[in-house]
């Protein structure tokens, strides 16, 4: 894949050629510098941007130049996200934030009590997240983006803005989810432990992958 | 779940209060000017109704296009004409009041003033709800004996007589309607300048009927330079109002004279402000768009406040159906807010100027507040559609990753 932005007058070239291949069920960490090129990797591998060459195909499926509802129709129904910086919606309580992801995918809300118990933010749930803690908010945030039962999980730096405590508990769920539900997982992290946390680590430098891809 | 248009608003309530006032002006601003603008007009013409009489007749060379009445068209002959009118060898006239009507300034206020016999003022003027309070002018006709007397005795002086004997005689006082008095601060015993002479008030009316001032005939007859026996037009109430078209007829076919229905002539006034309502639409259709302008200007700002949150509705994979219907909910929630809100508002507003300024009318119509509804849903549409079909068409991952 070959991925380029515009910055002013010039073009800067964020992937230069990168192939890398996940399999079903794996939890891979994809590591490198600031400035690689890992989050606009996860941007595309989530249909949230198209490359400028090359293609992205998820279970078979070549979803590269698919329409724009076509794309969001995968992403309701098989792609979850966890950014770094939460991107809760403060104007719902925690609950509502997981209703309404159901409800965008048109599925039914019974299992989000038990879920929010599972995540050990039941007790906040119906607060806003912003009275939240950033554990309390990261924990909801992974929540939110398996309450749909996707079939990828993608998670950019999730435990950038934790300490080790909750950093723990969210890598923990992220295995159970992986180890007990056959998710697939691609996270993006700057920490060797975090990525020490994944079945595979792949690292990335200057666009391309350099290392642990298969 | 709280239906996400409701929570923002609920989240935001300041921003929402602002949001829908912005709306609730721009309404309560459309719908009162243009209120205000009719209204004043449409009361000019409602006061001629008002009157206790069924016909006017006014001089035949009057066209429907003349703005201004007065002068001494009708005189005593067509008053003795009008008494003897007959539909099927039947007396028809129950009375006739002959008026003069000059333009003049009360207390710097531009208005017409109706000369008026006292007992013609009972007949034509005072109603049920309507009744004079002080007292009438020239109560028993002393003043009009004795200028009539003063005018046509024989003499070979030349005829002067001084303000201060017209005011000692009884000539210079004036009957003001409540607007007036409000509007300048006139009360009975008060004495004010017209047309050169200082008149007193003696009574006030309750505003509604033909004119804000009136004054004794003979006054008026003077002061328009008009011998006793000349009119501007003459009022008729008949005995029986079905004969009112035969009547009408009858009067028509004369040279001197026309006559009309008063809902007729109230028509041929407002006819006459033709212009008028013209200059009133082109202003009301300016207020509109500035109306919707404001609309669309209070609602857009919010709707780009929404891009980060539409960038995350796209990461969950939510259609652009679902993002633009959340958008237009909210936009539309408070553009009904703020409509309700304006909608009661423009009667409050209309009472206010009303207060304020007595002379004026603020008649709240039906069609105009149709309008607002529609000028502001339509400018509260665009105002969501437009910015939320822009921040649809954003890369998420780009307002996610910065935002």
């Amino acid at each position: 894949m070959h991925k380029s932005f515009k910055a002013g007058e010039m073009r800067e070239h964020v992937l230069r050629g990168l192939d890398l291949r996940v399999e079903r069920g794996e939890f891979l960490a994809v590591m490198g510098p600031s400035g690689c090129g890992k989050s606009t990797l996860l941007h595309l591998l989530g249909l949230m941007d198209k490359p400028d060459s090359g293609s992205i195909i998820i279970d078979g499926q070549d979803t590269t130049y698919m329409d724009e509802q076509t794309q969001a129709a995968i992403r309701r129904r098989k792609i979850g996200f966890v950014f770094q910086r939460f991107n809760l919606l403060n104007v719902l309580s925690g609950y509502d934030n997981i209703a309404l992801s159901l409800k965008i995918r048109g599925l039914d809300t019974d299992g989000i009590d038990r879920l929010l118990a599972s995540m050990g933010v039941a007790e906040v749930a119906r607060k806003s997240p912003e009275k939240m803690s950033m554990g309390q908010q990261q924990r909801l945030t992974v929540a939110r983006a398996i309450a749909h039962k996707p079939d990828i999980l993608l998670a950019d730096e999730p435990t950038g803005s934790l300490d080790s405590a909750n950093t723990q508990t969210v890598l923990e769920m992220f295995k159970r989810a992986n180890e007990q539900d056959g998710l697939t997982i691609v996270m993006i992290t700057h920490s060797p432990t975090v990525a020490s946390a994944a079945s595979r680590v792949v690292y990335m430098k200057d666009g391309k992958i350099i290392d642990g891809n298969t | 779940m709280l239906p996400l248009p409701l929570a923002n608003i609920l989240h935001h309530r300041l921003r929402s209060l602002l949001s829908a006032l912005g709306v609730a002006i721009a309404v309560c601003m459309l719908i009162t000017l243009s209120g205000l603008a009719r209204g004043t007009l449409e009361e000019i013409a409602k006061r001629w109704q008002g009157v206790n009489a069924d016909i006017i007749v006014y001089p035949a060379h009057w066209s429907d296009n003349i703005t201004t009445i007065g002068g001494g068209g009708v005189g005593r002959g067509d008053l003795k004409m009008l008494k003897s009118l007959k539909v099927g060898d039947k007396p028809v006239i129950d009375y006739l009041v002959p008026i003069c009507i000059l333009q003049g300034k009360v207390a710097k206020v531009n208005c017409n003033i109706v000369g008026i016999k006292p007992e013609d003022f009972h007949l034509l003027v005072e109603k049920p709800g309507k009744k004079l309070t002080g007292r009438i002018f020239d109560p028993h006709n002393k003043f009009a004996k004795w200028l009539e007397a003063k005018l046509t005795a024989p003499s070979e002086e030349t005829l002067s007589i001084s303000r201060a004997e017209l005011a000692r005689r009884g000539g210079l006082e004036m009957v003001i309607d409540t607007r007036l008095a409000r509007s300048t601060g006139l009360k009975i015993g008060d004495k004010v300048y017209v047309a050169g002479h200082r008149f007193k008030i003696v009574g006030e009316i309750p505003a509604g009927v033909l004119a804000r001032a009136f004054i004794p005939l003979a006054t008026a007859q003077w002061l328009m330079d008009l011998s006793m026996g000349r009119y501007t037009l003459i009022f008729a109430k008949l005995h029986n109002p079905s004969v009112m078209g035969d009547v009408i007829r009858k009067i028509n076919t004369t040279s001197r004279l026309k006559a009309t229905s008063l809902g007729q002539y109230r028509n041929m006034l407002e006819a006459r402000f033709g212009i008028m309502y013209l200059y009133i639409d082109t202003v009301n259709t300016i207020t509109l768009i500035v109306a919707m302008l404001f609309v669309l200007v209070t609602l857009y700002t919010i709707v780009i406040q929404h891009r980060r949150e539409i960038a995350i509705l796209k990461s969950m994979g939510a259609t652009r159906r679902f993002i633009l219907r959340e958008i237009l909910a909210e936009a539309m929630i408070l553009t009904g807010i703020g409509t309700i809100m304006g909608i009661l508002l423009a009667p409050v507003a209309g009472a206010t100027i009303e207060a304020f300024l007595p002379l004026l009318t603020v008649k709240i119509s039906p069609r105009w507040v149709l309008i607002s509804i529609l000028a502001a849903a339509g400018g509260g549409v665009l105002a969501a559609v437009y910015p939320a079909w822009c921040a649809m068409r954003m890369n998420p991952a780009e307002i996610l990753t910065l935002e």
